[in-house]
C-alpha cells in the first residue's frame, strides 16, 4: 500500500500541483484547505506524513501543528512561505520535523518526504542501553525501567543515531545528514530545536542533560561527558 | 603633585565651561567685589585725608598758640631784667606749654652753634626720642623765625606697637640765652581708631554687599538657568526616544514661550515619528504580504515548470526548448524576487542577524569551491591567499556567504579568464576579505555607481551568473548590518578589487581602517 500524505494548503493550485508530483512518486495525496479540515482528515484518515502550510485561514498552521503533534508522532514537514528565520524556529518548536521554503522544486520536496518516510536506521537489532534508558531498536520503543518514553519517529531516530555510537561526537552537520537526510549544508537549527525537544522527554533535568550532552563548539554525543 | 594640580585645573575648567550658573555667579561676585573694593579704597582714603588734615591743622594751631605763650614768658622775663633766673623762666615756659597742649611729649632743645653762653639745659619728656624730630624738621625749624610752626608725620612708640603721630616744631628766642627749638609730639592714635572703625565698617559693608550680589545672581540664574536646564534635560530625553517628554508651561513670560514652542516641536516630532513608524509598519506588512502572495503562485509555477523540465526529453524539440527556457527564467524570477524581498527587508529595517562563531577562512574556502565549476568554465583560476583570519568570528554566515558568492560571481564574470585572488587577513580589531580580479576593470564613474540598485557595469556583457542587479546593493547592506564595510577599487584594464572588512567583535567600530590594503597586491605577495 502506498504511503498516504496529507497536503494542507489553502491555495488549490499549489495543492493540486503537489498532488500531481506525489502521485508521480507513487504516494497517495489527501487534501485539506484549512486548519479544521486538516485536523478532521488527520484524525479520520491517519495519514503517514503531513505537508503543512504555516499560513492558513482560520486556525494558524502553528496551532494545527501543535494539535497534530499532541496526538501522534506522524512526520510533519512545514511548507513555509515567509523567509523570516524566526518562523522556522516557531514551526519546529510547535512540533514540525522538517521544513521546505516556498518556492521549492519537486526533487527537494520528494527528498524531504522520503527521508521522513523511510528513515535510515543504524544496522542493528539489539537493545541499546544509554544511561537509565533502554532502546528497543526493532520494537521502535524507548523504556525507562517499566515506563515507556513516548518519542516521535524523528526523536527516536535522533536518539538512536547518538546512542548507537556512544563514543562518537556528532556534529550538527553529521546529524543533519544521518537523521534528516540532507546531503548539503542545511539549517543547523533543525538539530538544535529537536535536541531540545528530545531532552525535554528523556532527561530527568533538561537543563542539566546526562543522556544527550552538548560538546561545546562541536556538537552532541550520547552519555555523560567524561 | 604636578599631576594633582593639573587634574584640579582641568576639573575647574570643566566646571567653568560646563555650568552657566557657576560662571554667572562667579563673574558677578568677582566684578562686584572689584567695584566694592575700589569704592571702599576711595572712601577710606578720603576719610583718612580729611581726618588727618583737620587734626593736623588743629595740632599746628595749638602748637602755635603754645609757642606764642612760651615766647611771651621769655620776652616778659627779659623785660623785667637780669635778676630773673633764666632756667626757671624756661621751666615755667615749658610747664605752660605742657599745660596748654595735648601733646604727649615736649622737648626744648638749644639751637646749636650760638655765641651766647649756654644757660638753659636741653629739656625733653622722658620718652622723647631724638628721631621724633628728624634732621630735616630741625633744619627747617632752625631756619624759621619766630611765629612759624613746622611739622612732620612720625610713628610714635606706644604700648601696643607704633601709633601715627605729628611732631610740630617752632623756634623760641630766650633773648638772653640764645635761641631754642620747641618740639611737641602729638599722638594721632585716636584718629587712627576712628579711621580703623570707618574702614572696618566699610569692609563689612563691602562683604555684605558682595554676598548680596552673589545671592541675587544665584537667584536670577536659578530663575533663568533652571528652566533652561529643565528644557535641556527634556530635549535629551526626547532625543533618546522618550517622545512623551514635555515641559511644564507656567505664566506668560519668555520661559513659558520657550516651553510652549518646545512642546510644539516635540508634538510635531512625535507626530512625524509616529507617521514614519506607521509607514514602516505598512511597508513591513506589505513586504510580508507580497512575499506570501507572490510566492504561492510562484511555487506552483516552479513545480509545474520543473515537472515539465524533467520530462523535456519526451517532448518535441520546440516544446523541450520552451520547457528549458521556462525553467531558467523561473529560476531567475525567483532569485530576483528573493533579492527584492531582502532589499525591502533592509529598507524596512526588519533585518535580524543570526550570528555564529564562524571561521572566515573556511567560509571563503567553501565559497571558492562553490564557484569553482563556473570559474573553470570561464577559464579563471581562483586562488586563496590567507595570512590571517584563522579564528572564529561572530558573523551571520549566510550573509557573509552571500557577499562572497556575489563578489566571486562578479569577479568571474568580469575577470577575462585571468586568475582571481582572494585575500583574507586580520589584525587585532578587524578581519578583511578582498576579492581581486585582473579583468576589464571599471571607469571612475562606474566605480561610483557600482553599489546602486539595478545598475550594471556593461549592459551588453554576457551574464552567466544571472545577477539580479541587486547583488552588490544587498552585499553592502549585509556588510553594514555586521558593522563592517564593503569598499571597491578599480582601474580600467587592470581589474577590480572588492574588500569586505568586518569588526572582530560585534558592535566594535572599524574606524575606517582595514587589515588589507585596497588593492592588497603590493602588501601581500600573491
Amino acid at each position: 500500500m502506498n504511503a498516504r500524505i496529507l497536503v494542507v494548503d489553502d491555495d488549490p493550485a499549489i495543492a493540486e500541483m503537489i498532488g500531481i508530483i506525489l502521485r508521480g512518486e507513487e504516494y497517495d495525496p489527501l487534501f485539506a484547505a484549512d486548519g479544521k479540515a486538516a485536523i478532521d482528515t488527520f484524525r479520520g484518515e491517519r495519514p503517514d506524513l503531513v505537508l503543512l502550510d504555516l499560513m492558513l485561514p482560520g486556525m494558524s498552521g502553528l496551532e494545527v501543528c501543535r494539535t497534530m503533534r499532541g496526538e501522534s508522532g506522524v512526520p510533519i514537514i512545514m511548507l513555509t512561505a515567509k523567509g523570516e528565520p524566526t518562523d522556522v524556529v516557531h514551526g519546529l518548536e510547535s512540533g514540525a520535523d522538517d521544513y521546505v521554503v516556498k518556492p521549492f522544486n519537486p526533487k527537494e520536496l520528494v527528498a524531504r518526504i522520503r527521508a521522513r518516510l523511510r528513515p535510515s536506521l543504524p544496522d542493528t537489532t539489539e537493545r541499546i542501553q544509554i544511561g537509565d534508558l533502554e532502546i528497543d531498536v526493532a520494537g521502535h520503543e524507548v523504556r525507562r525501567g517499566d515506563e515507556r518514553v513516548n518519542l516521535t519517529p524523528l526523536e527516536f531516530q535522533l536518539l538512536l543515531a547518538l546512542a548507537a555510537k556512544p563514543q562518537q561526537v556528532f556534529t550538527r552537520e553529521m546529524l543533519l545528514e544521518q537523521v534528516w537526510g540532507y546531503h548539503y549544508k542545511a539549517d543547523t537549527r533543525l538539530v538544535n530545536v529537536h535536541v531540545q525537544r528530545l531532552r525535554a522527554k528523556v532527561e530527568h533535568d533538561p537543563d542539566n542533560p546526562r543522556i544527550v550532552t552538548t560538546v561545546r563548539g562541536v556538537g552532541y554525543r550520547a552519555g555523560a561527558v567524561t | 603633585m604636578q599631576w594633582d594640580w593639573r587634574v584640579w585645573r582641568d576639573r575647574l575648567v570643566h566646571v567653568w565651561r560646563g555650568s552657566l550658573r557657576v560662571r554667572t555667579i562667579v563673574l558677578t561676585v568677582l566684578l562686584s567685589a572689584l567695584a566694592v573694593t575700589v569704592i571702599g579704597v576711595v572712601i577710606s582714603s578720603s576719610v583718612r585725608a580729611n581726618l588727618f588734615d583737620s587734626r593736623r591743622d588743629q595740632v599746628i594751631a595749638e602748637s602755635g598758640r603754645a609757642a606764642e605763650q612760651a615766647q611771651r614768658i621769655f620776652t616778659t622775663a627779659a623785660e623785667l631784667g637780669d635778676g630773673t633766673d633764666v632756667q626757671a623762666t624756661a621751666d615755667s615756659a615749658l610747664a605752660t606749654v605742657q599745660r596748654s597742649t595735648t601733646a604727649r611729649y615736649t622737648a626744648l632743645l638749644r639751637v646749636p652753634a650760638q655765641d651766647v653762653p649756654r644757660v638753659i639745659d636741653d629739656q625733653a619728656s622722658r620718652d622723647f626720642q631724638p628721631g621724633y624730630a628728624s634732621t630735616e624738621l630741625r633744619a627747617t625749624v632752625i631756619a624759621s623765625d619766630g611765629t612759624d610752626v613746622a611739622w612732620q608725620s612720625v610713628a610714635v612708640d606706644s604700648e601696643d606697637g607704633l601709633d601715627p603721630g605729628i611732631t610740630t616744631g617752632s623756634i623760641l628766642d630766650t633773648i638772653s640765652a640764645g635761641r631754642y627749638q620747641l618740639y611737641l609730639v602729638y599722638d594721632l592714635s585716636d584718629v587712627q581708631q576712628t579711621l580703623d572703625f570707618v574702614q572696618s565698617t566699610l569692609a563689612f559693608g563691602g562683604f555684605a554687599l558682595v554676598a548680596l550680589f552673589g545671592g541675587v545672581a544665584y537667584l536670577v540664574v536659578r530663575l533663568v538657568v533652571g528652566p533652561v536646564r529643565v528644557a535641556a534635560d527634556a530635549s535629551e530625553k526626547l532625543a533618546s526616544g522618550q517622545l512623551e517628554e514635555r515641559l511644564p508651561v507656567r505664566g506668560e513670560d519668555e520661559l513659558a514661550t520657550l516651553a510652549r514652542s518646545f512642546n510644539g516641536m516635540a508634538d510635531s516630532l512625535q507626530r512625524q515619528i509616529r507617521q514614519l513608524a506607521d509607514l514602516s509598519r505598512v511597508q513591513q506588512r506589505f513586504v510580508s504580504d507580497v512575499s506570501h502572495e507572490l510566492r504561492t503562485p510562484l511555487t506552483t509555477i516552479r513545480l509545474a515548470g520543473d515537472v515539465l523540465y524533467d520530462q523535456r526529453e519526451d517532448f518535441p524539440p520546440t516544446t523541450a526548448r520552451t520547457a528549458e527556457l521556462l525553467h531558467t527564467q523561473i529560476e531567475r524570477f525567483e532569485a530576483m524576487l528573493a533579492d527584492l524581498l531582502e532589499m525591502s527587508r533592509y529598507d524596512a529595517g526588519a533585518v535580524q542577524l543570526e550570528t555564529d562563531p564562524t571561521n572566515l577562512v573556511r567560509l571563503v574556502e567553501e565559497s571558492i569551491i562553490a564557484v569553482e565549476p563556473l570559474a573553470e568554465e570561464r577559464g579563471s583560476e581562483v586562488r586563496l591567499v590567507a595570512p590571517g583570519g584563522y579564528f572564529e568570528a561572530d558573523v551571520d554566515a549566510r550573509r557573509i556567504r552571500r557577499i562572497l558568492q556575489n563578489l566571486l560571481g562578479n569577479a568571474i564574470d568580469h575577470g577575462e579568464a585571468k586568475p582571481i585572488v582572494v585575500y583574507v587577513d586580520s589584525d587585532e580589531r578587524a578581519v578583511a576579505i578582498a576579492v581581486r580580479d585582473y579583468g576589464v576593470g571599471m571607469s571612475p564613474a562606474d566605480v561610483e555607481r557600482v553599489f546602486d540598485r539595478f545598475w550594471r557595469a556593461d549592459p551588453s556583457r554576457q551574464r552567466t551568473t544571472g545577477g539580479t542587479g541587486l547583488g552588490l546593493a544587498i552585499s553592502l547592506e549585509d556588510a553594514a548590518v555586521h558593522g563592517g564595510e564593503l569598499a571597491v577599487w578599480s582601474q580600467q584594464g587592470e581589474g577590480s578589487c572588492f574588500r569586505l572588512t568586518l569588526p572582530r567583535r560585534r558592535g566594535d567600530e572599524l574606524g575606517g581602517v582595514s587589515p588589507l590594503a585596497l588593492p592588497p597586491d603590493a602588501e601581500v605577495a600573491a
